[in-house]
């Protein structure tokens, strides 16, 4: 994208369609084709919509799809020059990663790079370098390089197929925001067969497809020629790298990171010698990506841990962007690189010593002074001298600063860059130096007293302010510091004679505060013009003889005042931290005018954040300080203390309203309310206007005028309030120059946009261009996506344009370091192994840490099992994890969370869902990814990546419960209480649970009471035993049994554990692999122990005892009030039969007779019954088979009948067909 | 793991902006020599009762006080906020003193946030609760705060003595605030304002009207001051007799510049300290309509899009933005804007670009946002 804005004006080529050969056949072929499918559509009606509601769904899918298909748009914070792509080859070992890098380093720059060590920064075209990295073939190396990779370029074995690194890769990127990824396949050189070739191919694309989208970029290369990849192809790749936009990654635009490519050890080397195991100092050096770095920020350096970067300095670019000159192409010239550690390049990087390779590189150096050059207008240099210069330039301060470093260590200044000193110090040119710095000192002298009184002064006028105990004077002490101000905002009238001004006023004045200091800083600044002038010159000078890498602008602001006050420092040791105010003030006093007001707020307030800092960083020194205070008097001692602020000041009332009542002017007197009705919308309203445009016309002339030195600026601004008139020319064309400047902008605006979606139409960009419209958000906001686009573009400008108002000093303190440079970071304290175990192969990575993120607490995340891990994972069982920058193991408690939003403790992830994850570690912004792996052997034959994550949020406390089941038994039973013993084990406890609801096995439900009373529950205490506790009063809805079990559900904290492990691999050898805490099974196994059992938990057969009721007995006087027919009737079984059933019965003669009687007649009855039965039986089996005979012979005629049918029918249809065919 | 590196600091200056910068950037502080060379040293109750307030509002936060009062540990923690929350502010300050602070904790915590706040709600030191609802609130509004979930009501009115106010404030939680660009203080279009009585007259809030309408006549024919009078108990009049006024003008490019003040018998002991107080009760309503009225105007002659009341809470806003440039126009700086802008380099390492605009005696203020962001918000 960089690249067309430069070129944008020029015309491409037209595209030639081909006429002949294959693709104008195929063409051809395909429009053919097309035809052919317009003729078939014969009923087009039948694909016209027919249904309004099935129109509207394919509408509204339509739309959603559009929706889907769109981002919420990320604003892109860097404002600088684009630091380097970095593109990160990975692959299985032996897959040709680095020959690939070589072949493509060798396609750029021309030159034959022996090994691959470390980043190589390459410039590839006229707006983009880029910097190969290999990936190393460990899981760490793999999850470091992914979290700055922005190109993945996956190497695959087309031979072997996938393997399981490419995959792993795959989902570490996924996890880290998914920066663009190709394929590339090698070794394809290896197929015999064509066609198993094209099979390979095509299986292999479908399976990288399906796993990253339809349409990755999957690129073959096809096999090697003289031990390199085929040149065309190479080409190809180094195209398509080079068209390639990355999008920006949320948690890299809002983290800064350094991807370290040359590594340095500034340890003095008497620390090392008396102690080799000493911690170390470090210098990282490498391009700043992500946001900005603000100097105070604390970093993450992979593998080894979190630190304070005890310096920081911007150094020029080693790889620069060719001059931005229009023409075609890089020139050879212009195609540099820089690998320190691989050993080409400029510079031999070695563990302890840097080698200069001079003969095969002098193109570069030549290139270098022709640059240089060009910066320094004026210094004609022949080319011999400038090949010197350039040598001194790149060579010189690094083995200096190796050996000045112990210098500047050994005087004792723990926060500066060691090279401004070092230079400062080297011997040729300290006459020079001290010599500048001389008027510096007698500055110093008898800047002394002044500062000390200022300092009191300015801390009274502060009270005077809130008391204002001279109300009389303060409106006119207001009018003449104005005008005062207005004299420093001047500030170049020639100064001898302000000087004898000032003089007069500070002698005036003596009472007075505020003004003098003011002036204090005018004085600084007057004198320190005339001197400093000079020494600016010569500095400047210095720095450009020098020109070191140190030498621009924007970092010889900190190191200058560093230096300054490490000189003032020598002369007075007790006031290092006024000195160091002192020399930020003249530092800043030389830069611009206007700061005044920033210097009386912040430079006072300087020192004593110092002094905190430096109270935080050591405490001896802290109590050194204590003891020194002990022995002073003191006010003395407050004063030395708060040198800015005044003493008392540090209890001041904490007041935001600061009114004063006895100072108001009187508003009913006309002057004085005349001099605000401008302010209201009764007065004059261009006025009113014209006060809001006051600034920006202001400073535009300010970014004209430059400086301050300017006679007529100052002149002006003395008059703007006596007559505003006479000013409206002037001030009209500043407007008309902001006027054009924001047609400016707009049209760049408009020009990026219209780039950026590719929708935006030309003719909108031309007439924007023409200055036509200028709302263009009115004009064509067709959704909320445009209109978010808009404001993040706007809010863009408007940043830049703000930024670039201010001079680099203040900018760097404002914003920090922007992205794209190159920095240089120190780092103190870092364990030796880093230095002892460094490998060029594994690439550091600095990554900064944002607000908030160095304090450590829970985080609940949202984790899902990796579906190709085997096993499912246990709870606290400890798993690395890699989240931010960080890695580290931890010991997650894993969780659901319940309908009722209470979060249940799981033992193991659930196998195909998600599921929460709790866990102890260095907190995280929300929707950070999480990427979890076991262990970080290479020799597992599975895949390591066991689970992905993301972080919900973030607590204090852990909130994952479990379920618990108190047990408890009957022992006694009345009515419906029951006194329950055995679930609780002391009465308090019992207290904790009065009013729990319980439950028998059988259902039955109740309620926990309370304790149960000694002498009802515990009857052996009045018998002398032992009182037993915990026993608990239980009321339930009905009576329970002896035999009943009685639950107590309830739920408990479960504890997760507050164990983290930072992941150091970077301090032992990368062979060896990291050890941590083990998991219970991997300590089983190591132990040979079996895993323990519980014979409860065991199932066994079930058993049941046939079980004996008790026969229902109903109390007697229950019975007796039952009615007779409920009643039991069930008469009782007599062992002798009653009297009734044993006494014979003896018929009567006539008795006899009809019982006889009787008896024949029915037995005549069941005899005629039984004859008429088979009689019924026989008529009945008669009509069945006369039926059945019927049937036959119907069934055959109808046979018959349909034959006949059937033959008709098939006789006219012969005769019809005969017809039709006739 | 256990160790904690705490910033250390010196006093009880600006413990407000100190405990809420440490809270929102989550770093534990260490304060030293609070009020130790006084008679009475260590922590004043208005101080121990904003701690109160600040454990109430965040999660796991440690607060350790050594025994004389004049060393405080604090730890913050999560804030979280919530609803259904009471805090008793104490009668040495207003309740102004801690809604600023809140304002901002409010604004960053996890669940909205809605409090009932009891105590003094007018007093001459802090600002009033008038003004927050009619200058503070809209001011948020240009840092992309909706307007929906601010609230504030005025349940009881309670002054110095013996307070009895009431005031429930509720406050929504963003993700981020939005930078901005607040130059353009344009001109003033109307003044509106409250005057109260608290178990006076309601005659004495008339002649405050009256004196301060007859200050801005001349200048602006938009001008109305609404009246409050609550004489009894019931109509929530708190426990001392008082009265005050606060008004606000608010200009055609949406700024508000606010003034007021409270009149009231002070505390006994306090009496003994300042005579100035003494002298204050003396003051007729009428003067006092005409001293707020002049307060005002000179708060208008001084420029700038916000009084100098609330530069601190500005700077902290533009302080709290994303990493986006904001550019905002102020008066004279005031003391308390100054030390503001201290702290906010301390602990929030973010510095501001200060210019005088001589022309106007305006100052602007630019400056790079910390990149804040709601991180203790759940995300779904």
């Amino acid at each position: 994208m960089a690249m067309d804005s430069g070129t944008g004006e020029q015309s491409h080529r037209a595209h030639r369609s081909r006429h002949s050969g294959a693709s104008a056949k195929k063409k051809a072929k395909d429009k053919n084709k097309d035809q052919n499918s317009d003729q078939k559509q014969q009923n087009p009606k039948a694909f016209a919509f027919r249904s309004n509601a099935k129109a509207k769904r394919l509408q509204s899918r339509a739309v959603e799809k559009e929706q889907r298909r769109l981002h919420l748009p990320v604003m892109d914070r860097s404002y600088g020059e684009l630091p380097p792509f970095v593109v990160v080859v990975q692959g299985p070992p032996q897959v040709g990663k680095s020959l690939l890098i070589k072949t493509l380093v060798k396609h750029y720059t021309k030159h034959n790079l022996p090994e691959v060590r470390g980043p190589i920064t390459i410039v590839s075209g006229k707006q983009r370098r880029l910097q190969f990295v290999e990936c190393p073939n460990d899981i760490n190396g793999m999850i470091d390089a992914a979290k700055f990779a922005d190109l993945a370029l996956l190497l695959i074995d087309g031979s072997y197929g996938f393997e399981m690194e490419t995959f792993e890769f795959l989902n570490i990127l996924q996890v880290h925001g998914f920066p663009k990824v190709m394929g590339v396949l090698t070794h394809l050189d290896k197929f015999k067969d064509v066609k198993k070739l094209k099979k390979t191919k095509q299986r292999l694309k479908h399976r990288f497809w399906t796993e990253i989208y339809d349409g990755a970029k999957l690129f073959y290369l096809s096999g090697l020629i003289h031990g390199k990849y085929p040149k065309r192809e190479i080409h190809n790749l180094a195209r398509f790298i080079s068209v390639m936009k990355f999008p920006p990654l949320s948690w890299r635009t809002s983290h800064p990171y350094i991807l370290i490519d040359r590594f340095e050890d500034v340890t003095p080397p008497e620390r090392v010698q008396m102690n080799n195991k000493c911690d170390r100092n470090v210098t990282l050096y490498g391009y700043l990506r992500g946001c900005n770095l603000k100097k105070g920020t604390k970093v993450h350096i992979a593998g080894v841990g979190d630190f304070s970067l005890a310096g920081v300095t911007g150094l020029t670019d080693p790889c620069p962007l060719p001059s931005a000159a229009k023409k075609k192409g890089l020139r050879d010239k212009e195609k540099l690189f820089y690998a320190p550690m691989s050993g080409l390049g400029d510079l031999l990087y070695d563990k302890d010593a840097v080698y200069i390779n001079i003969n095969d590189h002098l193109v570069q150096y030549s290139k270098v002074d022709e640059m240089g050059g060009t910066t320094h207008k004026g210094n004609k240099w022949d080319v011999g001298e400038a090949l010197v210069k350039s040598l001194q330039n790149i060579k010189n301060p690094i083995d200096e600063k190796l050996e000045k470093s112990k210098i500047s260590l050994f005087s004792q200044n723990p926060n500066n860059s060691l090279e401004a000193e070092g230079r400062k110090m080297d011997s040729d040119e300290a006459p020079k130096l001290i010599r500048d710095i001389e008027p510096l000192v007698r500055y110093q002298s008898d800047g002394e007293e002044d500062d000390s009184e200022f300092d009191e002064e300015s801390a009274d006028s502060d009270m005077d302010d809130s008391k204002s105990s001279d109300q009389d004077e303060g409106v006119q002490e207001d009018a003449t510091q104005k005008s005062e101000g207005r004299n420093f905002d001047e500030g170049n009238a020639d100064a001898s004679e302000r000087l004898g001004r000032v003089m007069e006023q500070v002698e005036f004045h003596s009472g007075r505060k505020r003004r003098k200091a003011i002036f204090g800083d005018g004085v600084d600044h007057r004198n320190l013009k005339g001197t400093d002038e000079e020494n600016e010159g010569d500095k400047h000078d210095e720095d450009d003889e020098d020109g070191s890498g140190e030498g621009t602008e924007s970092c010889s602001g900190s190191e200058f005042s560093d230096g300054d006050n490490e000189d003032l420092k020598s002369d007075d040791d007790g006031m290092g931290n006024i000195s160091k105010w002192r020399a930020s003030l003249v530092e800043r006093a030389s830069k611009k005018q206007n700061i005044n007001l920033m210097q009386l707020v912040y430079g006072k307030s300087s020192s004593t954040s110092n002094a905190s800092v430096n109270e935080v960083q050591d405490d001896s020194e802290n109590e050194e300080s204590d003891d020194d205070e002990f022995f002073k008097p003191k006010g003395q001692k407050a004063k030395n203390l708060k040198e800015g602020l005044d003493g008392e000041n540090i209890n001041t009332e904490d007041c935001s309203k600061s009114t004063n009542f006895s100072e108001l002017k009187n508003w009913k007197e006309e002057e004085v309310y005349e001099s605000v009705r401008d302010r209201f919308t009764t007065g004059d309203w261009s006025k009113g206007a014209l006060r809001n445009q006051m600034l920006e016309a202001r400073t535009e002339e300010d970014d004209q005028d430059g400086d301050f030195e300017d006679v007529e600026t100052g002149d002006k601004f003395g008059s703007h309030k006596e007559d505003d008139s006479s000013n409206g020319g002037i001030r009209k064309e500043d407007d008309d120059a902001t006027e054009e400047r924001r047609l400016k902008k707009l049209a760049l605006r408009a020009k990026f946009d219209s780039h950026y979606d590719g929708s935006e139409a030309p003719e909108e960009e031309t007439d924007i261009q023409h200055g036509g419209k200028f709302h263009r958000s009115q004009e064509n906001d067709s959704g909320y996506y445009d209109k978010l686009k808009e404001e993040i573009e706007l809010q863009k400008q408007i940043n830049i344009a703000e930024l670039e108002d201010l001079d680099e000093t203040t900018r760097l303190e404002i914003e920090g370091f922007r992205t794209g440079m190159y920095l240089r970071l120190e780092v103190h304290d870092v364990p030796f192994e880093m230095i002892e175990y460094f490998d060029p192969c594994h690439p550091i990575l600095v990554g900064g840490i944002g607000l908030g993120e160095e304090n450590v607490g829970y985080m609940q995340t949202r984790l899902k099992r990796h579906r190709w891990h085997k096993k499912v994972l246990k709870a606290r069982d400890p798993i690395i994890v890699s989240i931010g920058w960080r890695r580290y193991q931890t010991t997650p408690v894993y969780a659901i969370e319940d309908q009722n939003g209470r979060h249940r403790m799981l033992k193991y992830t659930p196998e195909h869902m998600h599921c929460l994850a709790m866990f102890w570690g260095p907190l995280a912004p929300p929707k950070t990814g999480v990427l979890a792996v076991q262990s970080l052997s290479n020799n597992q034959a599975g895949f390591r990546i066991i689970a992905t994550a993301y972080i919900l949020e973030f607590n204090h406390a852990a909130r994952i419960v479990k379920k618990i089941k108190l047990v408890g038994y009957p022992c006694k039973i009345f009515k419906k209480t029951a006194l329950i013993k055995d679930m609780f084990t002391s009465d308090l406890e019992v207290a904790r649970f009065e009013g729990a609801a319980i439950r028998t096995v059988s259902g039955i439900r109740g309620q926990v009471k309370k304790a149960a009373k000694e002498e009802i529950g515990n009857l052996p205490k009045r018998k002398g035993g032992q009182p037993r506790e915990g026993i608990a009063r239980c009321s339930f809805e009905d009576r329970i049994l002896m035999s009943d079990i009685v639950f107590l559900r309830a739920w408990t904290q479960v504890e997760v554990p507050q164990f983290y492990n930072p992941l150091t691999t970077s301090l032992q050898p990368r062979e060896k692999t990291w050890q941590g805490m083990k998991t219970v099974a991997e300590l089983r196994r190591e132990h040979n122990l079996a895993v323990p059992v519980n014979k409860d938990s065991l199932y066994k057969p079930i058993e049941r005892k046939q079980r004996k009721f008790n026969p229902l007995v109903i109390p007697k006087a229950l019975q007796a009030d039952l009615p007779f027919e409920s009643k039991p009737k069930n008469i009782p079984h007599r062992k002798r039969p009653l009297l009734e059933d044993r006494r014979a019965v003896v018929m009567e003669p006539h008795e006899r007779k009809v019982h006889a009687l009787v008896q024949h007649l029915q037995l005549i009855r069941n005899d005629k019954m039984k004859k008429r039965k088979l009689k019924e039986e026989q008529k009945r089996k008669e009509v069945e088979t006369q039926r059945a005979k019927d049937e036959q012979v119907l069934r055959k005629r109808r046979r018959e009948e349909r034959q006949e049918r059937y033959r008709e029918q098939d006789k006219l249809k012969k005769k019809m067909r005969r017809h039709a065919e006739g | 793991m256990g160790k904690i590196t705490y910033t250390k600091l010196k006093g009880s200056q600006n413990m407000r902006q100190r405990l809420l910068l440490a809270t929102l950037k989550s770093t534990p502080i260490l304060i030293e020599d609070i009020h130790a060379d006084d008679t009475l040293p260590g922590l004043r109750p208005h101080e121990i009762s904003l701690l109160h307030l600040f454990e109430k509002l965040t999660d796991d936060c440690v607060v350790e006080i050594n025994e004389t009062g004049t060393k405080l540990k604090y730890k913050p923690g999560i804030i979280v906020g919530g609803s259904n929350m009471v805090h008793d502010c104490g009668l040495t300050r207003a309740i102004g003193y801690f809604l600023e602070p809140l304002i901002l904790l409010g604004l960053f915590s996890r669940k909205p946030l809605a409090i009932i706040l009891k105590g003094i709600t007018n007093d001459s030191k802090d600002p009033s609760v008038d003004t927050f609802r009619s200058t503070t609130f809209p001011m948020l509004k240009h840092f992309g705060v909706p307007s929906e979930g601010l609230k504030l009501e005025i349940k009881s009115r309670g002054v110095s003595p013996h307070g009895g106010g009431e005031v429930h404030l509720s406050i929504p939680n963003v993700q981020q605030l939005t930078a901005t660009m607040w130059t353009d203080e344009g001109m003033v279009k109307r003044i509106r304002g409250e005057a109260f009585t608290t178990r006076v007259s309601p005659q004495l809030g008339n002649e405050m009207i009256y004196a301060a309408r007859g200050i801005f006549n001349s200048l602006l024919p938009d001008v109305y001051i609404a009246s409050d009078y609550r004489k009894r108990l019931e109509t929530g009049s708190g426990n001392s007799p008082g009265y005050g006024i606060s008004l606000v003008a608010e200009t055609t490019s949406g700024c508000c510049i606010s003034a007021d003040t409270t009149i009231s018998y002070t505390r006994g002991e306090e009496a003994e300290d300042i005579e100035g107080e003494d002298k204050k009760e003396m003051i007729p309503a009428a003067d006092v309509g005409e001293r707020i009225a002049s307060v005002l105007l000179e708060e208008i002659e001084k420029g700038g899009v916000v009084d100098s009341t609330h530069q601190g809470l500005l700077f902290l806003l533009c302080a709290l933005c994303p990493k986006d440039v904001s550019k905002v126009r102020v008066g004279k700086l005031s003391p308390y804007g100054i030390e503001t802008l201290r702290q906010i380099k301390d602990l929030l390492d973010v510095q501001f670009v200060i210019k005088p605009d001589p022309s106007t005696g305006t100052v602007i203020l630019k400056c790079w946002g910390s990149g804040m962001k709601n991180l203790s918000r759940k995300t779904t």
